[in-house]
């Protein structure tokens, strides 16, 4: 795949020198981190609508707290500081079907279970903190916090590339059944889905695509790009592919606006931040279309 | 409009079933036969155990005992009480009959021959111009209407039916009996989850009374006005 990416740098970068694309295509970080937008921002917004209906984003926000602790470990077992995926993947994915594990046997309800499970991560993630201080600069605990998308590498593509990949493969086929799981488990059973299957995949995917973004938006941040662009295409749509087709168009656009916009201003904003600002605006602007526009008021949906 | 042709629905059985949840038992012991082809409604107080036995047959639930069909029971139609649907979000009637009938992603859209098939589904219950609405806009009786109409894609051999009449008004319930009768009369077995002894004695062939435990197993028209007493 790295020559693949080399080629399209090359074509890209030499369209910029001839004046065809803006400056900051001159650049091998801007057009490394635009590809990642690119394949980020449909995943994001597919996902992030079935986040949404099903009611997991503070699941998806505990996912990417862990992720923190994951880093430590990683740092403590001596793997890559800047890109520590086998302890962020093994952790997060540990964590996650643990608590999915415990959710289905226990009658706690769900946002009381997921902050005892994210209390524990994150005391387990502050204490290891300690030993591996010595280790690391505060930079890299920044990038994993806020994101770090202008230090994007062919690895980390790579990682995004085939989470994409899995999600597509495992995620479409089973898009109904996660869905009906969740509105209603005796017809999705009579309907021939295995509702706990499902339910673990999804949680699979949730984990999956929240370590490979966080390199571009951090652990703080990732959460708010799964569901931000989905709520607000849920408050100017009246239907599903609406809704999917939006969140997915609008986290697109939230993440290449969120990373030319500093660099044209050349704004001290770090891209997880600015993304993520991107998001919101756009969340406001169709809140605001939805209270003023006569389609919606009134309306429940 | 004419019921598609059916094949005939299974007999089912239950043989000694008991269910216990978090230390209460649900179920005791309950053994009774639907004869293949009946439309058998299943009556009893609430919290007696009848919603716990549908999702048992339906595989839902760890239970002692075993229940048998008698020739093939797929596809089933279920049509449940209510579905947990946060009436806020955009998804149109259109929308669940595809989550429900198809294996491409709802968000992709109905396929052209699913929404021929969708669109005699709600024709038959008589919501066929609601499938551009968004489902929680729809009122209590429309929603149960709708529910229905994806029991009947595809065409089932075995209905089985959580109160579907509730909330919903006199035209509304006459076409929920008509519409069962259609599918009954073509040979699907139909077992209907009823709180109204008088809709039980004119619309059933026979009954099973449910507390637990089995109190009655009979005709429709034996059934006295009291849970499980026989006149």
């Amino acid at each position: 795949m790295n020559s693949a990416y080399a080629f399209i740098r090359e074509q890209l970068q030499a369209m910029a020198n001839g004046g065809l694309l803006p400056q900051p295509f001159e650049y091998v970080f801007v057009i490394n981190a635009l590809l990642c937008a690119l394949l980020i921002g449909p995943l994001l917004g597919v996902l992030g609508s079935m986040v949404m209906i099903k009611r997991m984003a503070f699941f998806s926000q505990s996912i990417g707290n862990a992720a923190m602790t994951g880093v430590a470990i990683g740092v403590l077992i001596g793997e890559s500081y800047t890109s520590p995926y086998l302890s962020m993947f093994g952790f997060c994915l540990l964590f996650a079907l643990t608590l999915k594990y415990t959710q289905q046997r226990t009658t706690l309800a769900n946002d009381t279970l997921i902050g005892v499970f994210l209390s524990i991560s994150l005391a387990v993630g502050a204490s290891l903190l300690l030993f591996v201080s010595a280790k690391i600069n505060t930079h890299v605990m920044e990038s994993v916090l806020f994101g770090s998308i202008l230090a994007v590498d062919d690895t980390d593509m790579n990682v995004l590339l085939g989470v994409t990949l899995v999600c597509a493969l495992i995620g479409l086929p089973l898009y109904n059944g996660m869905l009906l799981a969740s509105l209603n488990p005796s017809l999705a059973h009579a309907r021939g889905v295995a509702i706990r299957t499902v339910d673990y995949l999804f949680v699979l995917l949730v984990t999956l695509v929240t370590v490979a973004c966080l390199k571009i938006v951090g652990a703080v941040l990732v959460e708010a790009l799964l569901l931000i662009p989905a709520a607000a295409a849920r408050n100017v749509t009246r239907s599903l592919s609406g809704l999917v087709t939006l969140a997915a168009l609008i986290a697109t656009f939230s993440c290449v606006v969120g990373i030319l916009l500093p660099m044209q201003f050349h704004l001290p904003v770090p891209t997880g931040g600015a993304i993520v600002l991107v998001a919101a605006l756009v969340f406001i602007v169709t809140t605001l279309i939805r209270a003023t526009s006569s389609r919606f008021q009134g309306a429940s949906v | 409009m004419s019921a598609e042709p059916i094949l005939r629905g299974p007999a089912v059985a239950f043989d000694g079933v008991s269910l216990s949840l978090g230390g209460t038992q649900v179920l005791h012991d309950v053994s009774f036969r639907i004869p293949a082809g009946a439309l058998h409604c299943l009556v009893g107080p609430n919290g007696g155990g009848k919603t716990s036995l549908v999702r048992t047959l339906l595989g839902q639930m760890p239970h002692t005992g075993h229940i048998h069909f008698e020739g093939s029971a797929t596809p089933v139609g279920y049509v449940p009480q209510a579905l947990d649907f946060d009436r806020t979000v955009p998804m149109t009637v259109n929308d669940v009959m595809a989550l429900l009938g198809q294996r491409r992603p709802a968000f992709f859209g109905s396929g052209r021959r699913l929404r021929g098939r969708v669109a005699q589904a709600l024709a038959r219950t008589g919501v066929g111009s609601l499938g551009g609405q968004p489902f929680g806009s729809l009122s209590g009786g429309q929603r149960q209407r709708v529910l229905l109409a994806q029991a009947l894609n595809p065409s089932p051999r075995l209905l089985i039916l959580d109160e579907p009449t509730a909330g919903i008004d006199a035209p509304g319930i006459q076409l929920v009996e008509a519409l069962v009768a259609e599918l009954n009369a073509c040979g699907v077995t139909v077992l209907w989850i009823n709180h109204d002894l008088e809709q039980v004695r004119r619309v059933a062939q026979s009954v099973t009374v449910i507390n637990r435990q089995v109190l009655y197993h009979g005709p429709a028209r034996a059934l006295g006005s009291d849970w499980g007493t026989p006149p």
